[in-house]
C-alpha cells in the first residue's frame, strides 16, 4: 500500500489515550444500547445502515448518540468482553458514551480514545481509511488509503 | 470522598463523576436530592455493571440520597412462568441485594414519577432512564442531565453529580419551535402524542424542542408516551410544552427571549409519514401484543381492563401488558388485573419487555418507543392506538 496523504483534523479530547485502526464509518446518529451486541461487537439493528457490521477494534465514527441511557453499560460490557472499538470519534459525544469509557478505564483499565467536535466533519475523509486517534493531543490522522477503495474512488471519478 | 477516606465505592463513584464532570466544563459538584437507577436489570448492565455495583455494595458504600430503582432482568413472581433463564434471574436476584443493601427504592419500574418518587418544579436530581429524565424535565420542571447507566449508581453513592448540561438555565432554552397545524391536539391518544414526541424527537436531535399549541387536557399518560418518544427519536431530555412545562409558560418565555433557530410546522401529513416509518408490518398478524412501555399506570390497567371485559385473545396471540408492582397491586384491588387475566392477557410487573423470551417474529404495539426499539428483538413490527391492539388480540384484522 502507497501512503497518499497525512491529513490531520484536530477535535476535542473526551478521554485519553491512542490507538490507530480501519475506520468504521456511519453518518446515522446511533444508539449503541439497542444497536451494539457487547458480546460480539456486532451491529444488530437492522434499521440502522450498519447493521451486521463489527466494531471490534475499528475507529468508530457516528455522529452522536441517541436514545437509551443503558448505552453507558454496553460501552462497559464490549470492553470486558474485549469487544470495544480501538477508538470513537463523534461530533459531539454524549456524557453517556463518556461515562462507559471513564468505567471500563477504572474497572478494566481498558483505555477507549474518544475525541469529538472535530474542525471538519471526518466522515468522509476517513472512510475506508486506516486511522490513528489520539485523544491526548485531540487529533485524527489519516494514516493511507486502503488500495482496493483508492481503486472504486478513481472508477467513480 | 475523593482519596478514599469513605472507602473504595465512594472514591470509584465520585472519580468517576469528577473526571466527567472536567471533560464537559462542571463548574462544581452539586448536590441532588434523589437519583433514578436505570441500571437494575442484569439485562442491561450486564456482568460488568454487576461487578461494579457489587463491589460498591461490598466496600460499604451507601445509597446517600433516595434512589428509586428501573425495570429488573425478571417478574420476581412471575419469572419461571416467562421462562427467563435460571441463570439470569440467579444473576438479577444477586444485583437486586446489592441494590437493596445501599439503600434503593425496590420501584422496578421505568416510570418512577408514577409511584415512588414525588418531585417538584426547579429540583435538582440525577436520573437514568430516558423516559423518566423527559418527564423529569418536561413535565414537572425539575431538572436533570441524561445519565447513563451506572453514572446513576455512582451519583446515589456519592449524592452528588457534576454541575453541566441541563442543570444550567442557559442549556434550557428552547431552539427548534413546532408548531402544530390544524391538528386536533384534544382528540389525540397517548399513541398520537407518542408519533408526535417522535417527530419532535427526529428533528430536534440533541436540541431543545418547545411545542406551542398544546392543549390543556392532555393526560399525565399522554405526556408520559410523549417523552418516551422523544426520547428515542432524538435524544430530547427536555421539551418545552408551552402552558404544560412550568418553565415555559408562553413561547417567548421558552426561548428565553430569542428567536427560535427554526420552525416547523408540521400537520396531519407528517404524524402519517411517521406513523409509517415506525411500523414495518401493518397487514401481518402479530404473534404478541405489548402494552404499557413505559410501564402502563392504574388507569391504563384499568382501561385495558374495560377494553377486554367479556372478550378472549385469540389462541395464537400472546397479550402482555408491563406495569410497576405499585399499579399492579391497586389494579388487583379493583378487578382488573383479573378481567385482563380472564381475556387470555398477563400483567407482568417488576420487569421490561426487553426480557421475556421470545420466539416471535410480528409485533404490535401501542407504543412508540417499543416500535422504534424492538427491531433487533423482532423481525416485523406495527403500531396501533391501544382500542386497535385489543380489536386485533380478539382477531380482528390489522388496519393498515
Amino acid at each position: 500500500m502507497t501512503r497518499v496523504r497525512n491529513i490531520v483534523i484536530k477535535c476535542v479530547p473526551v478521554s485519553k489515550g491512542v490507538s490507530e485502526g480501519e475506520a468504521l464509518v456511519t453518518n446515522q446518529p446511533m444508539c449503541l444500547y439497542d444497536s451494539l451486541d457487547p458480546k460480539s461487537g456486532r451491529i444488530v439493528n437492522r434499521r440502522h445502515e450498519l447493521y451486521g457490521e463489527c466494531v471490534s477494534g475499528k475507529i468508530f465514527f457516528f455522529p452522536y448518540g441517541i436514545g437509551s441511557s443503558t448505552s453507558a453499560a454496553t460501552i462497559l460490557e464490549a470492553s470486558r468482553c474485549k469487544k470495544a472499538p480501538s477508538a470513537i470519534v463523534n461530533l459531539e459525544t454524549e456524557p453517556i458514551i463518556a461515562v462507559g469509557a471513564l468505567l471500563a478505564e477504572r474497572l478494566y483499565g481498558k483505555i477507549i480514545p474518544i475525541v469529538h467536535r472535530p474542525e471538519i466533519n471526518p466522515a468522509e475523509v476517513i472512510r475506508h481509511h486506516r486511522v490513528r486517534v489520539d485523544a491526548d493531543m485531540g487529533l485524527i490522522e489519516v494514516l493511507e488509503l486502503d488500495r482496493d477503495a483508492a481503486h472504486v474512488k478513481a472508477n467513480n471519478a | 470522598m475523593l482519596d478514599g477516606e469513605y472507602g473504595e465505592g465512594y472514591e470509584i463513584a465520585m472519580s468517576v463523576l469528577v473526571k466527567l464532570g472536567d471533560i464537559y466544563g462542571a463548574d462544581r459538584m452539586l448536590k441532588v436530592e434523589n437519583v433514578h437507577i436505570d441500571g437494575a436489570a442484569y439485562g442491561w448492565i450486564n456482568d460488568s455493571g454487576l461487578e461494579l455495583i457489587r463491589k460498591l455494595a461490598s466496600s460499604g458504600a451507601r445509597f446517600q440520597v433516595p434512589a428509586t430503582l428501573n425495570p429488573s432482568s425478571i417478574d420476581f413472581d412471575m419469572w419461571q412462568e416467562l421462562k427467563i433463564p435460571p441463570q439470569v434471574a440467579r444473576k438479577q436476584l444477586r444485583l437486586t441485594k446489592a441494590l437493596k443493601k445501599m439503600g434503593g427504592t425496590p420501584t422496578w419500574t421505568c416510570a418512577p414519577y408514577q409511584y415512588g418518587v414525588d418531585l417538584r418544579f426547579g429540583q435538582k436530581v440525577a436520573w437514568g432512564e430516558s423516559n423518566a429524565v423527559g418527564f423529569a424535565n418536561t413535565v414537572v420542571g425539575a431538572r436533570t442531565e441524561r445519565l447513563g447507566d451506572l453514572a446513576d449508581v455512582c451519583a446515589a453513592v456519592a449524592g452528588e453529580y457534576p454541575n453541566f448540561g441541563l442543570y444550567l438555565d442557559e442549556n434550557r432554552r428552547g431552539q427548534v419551535l413546532f408548531e402544530p397545524n390544524r391538528l386536533d391536539l384534544d382528540a389525540f391518544d397517548s399513541t398520537d402524542y407518542g408519533v408526535l414526541g417522535f417527530i419532535v424527537g427526529s428533528i430536534s436531535k440533541a436540541r431543545v424542542p418547545v411545542v406551542s399549541g398544546m392543549p390543556g387536557k392532555v393526560t399525565i399518560d399522554q405526556l408520559k408516551s410523549f417523552c418516551a418518544a422523544t426520547a428515542v427519536g432524538g435524544s430530547v431530555a427536555l421539551c418545552h410544552l408551552c402552558g404544560i412545562t412550568p418553565e415555559a409558560k408562553t413561547v417567548a418565555e421558552a426561548f428565553h427571549g430569542s428567536k427560535p433557530e427554526e420552525k416547523i410546522t408540521f400537520e396531519a401529513a407528517e404524524l402519517e409519514q411517521a406513523r409509517q416509518k415506525l411500523s414495518t408490518a401493518n397487514d401481518e398478524p402479530p404473534e404478541v401484543i405489548c402494552i404499557g412501555c413505559p410501564h402502563c399506570s392504574v388507569q391504563e390497567l384499568v382501561k385495558v381492563a374495560r377494553l377486554v371485559k367479556g372478550r378472549r385473545v385469540e389462541d395464537s396471540v400472546r397479550f402482555l401488558v408491563f406495569t410497576s408492582r405499585a399499579a399492579k397491586t391497586l389494579a388487583e384491588e379493583m378487578g382488573a388485573v383479573e378481567t385482563i387475566e380472564s381475556f387470555g392477557g398477563r400483567v407482568i410487573a417488576d420487569t421490561c419487555w426487553n426480557f421475556v423470551p421470545s420466539k416471535a417474529r410480528t409485533l404490535l404495539t401501542d407504543s412508540v418507543k417499543m416500535a422504534w426499539t424492538s427491531l433487533s428483538k423482532f423481525a416485523k413490527v406495527a403500531l396501533s392506538n391501544i382500542e386497535t391492539c385489543v380489536d386485533v388480540a380478539v382477531g380482528a384484522k390489522p388496519r393498515r
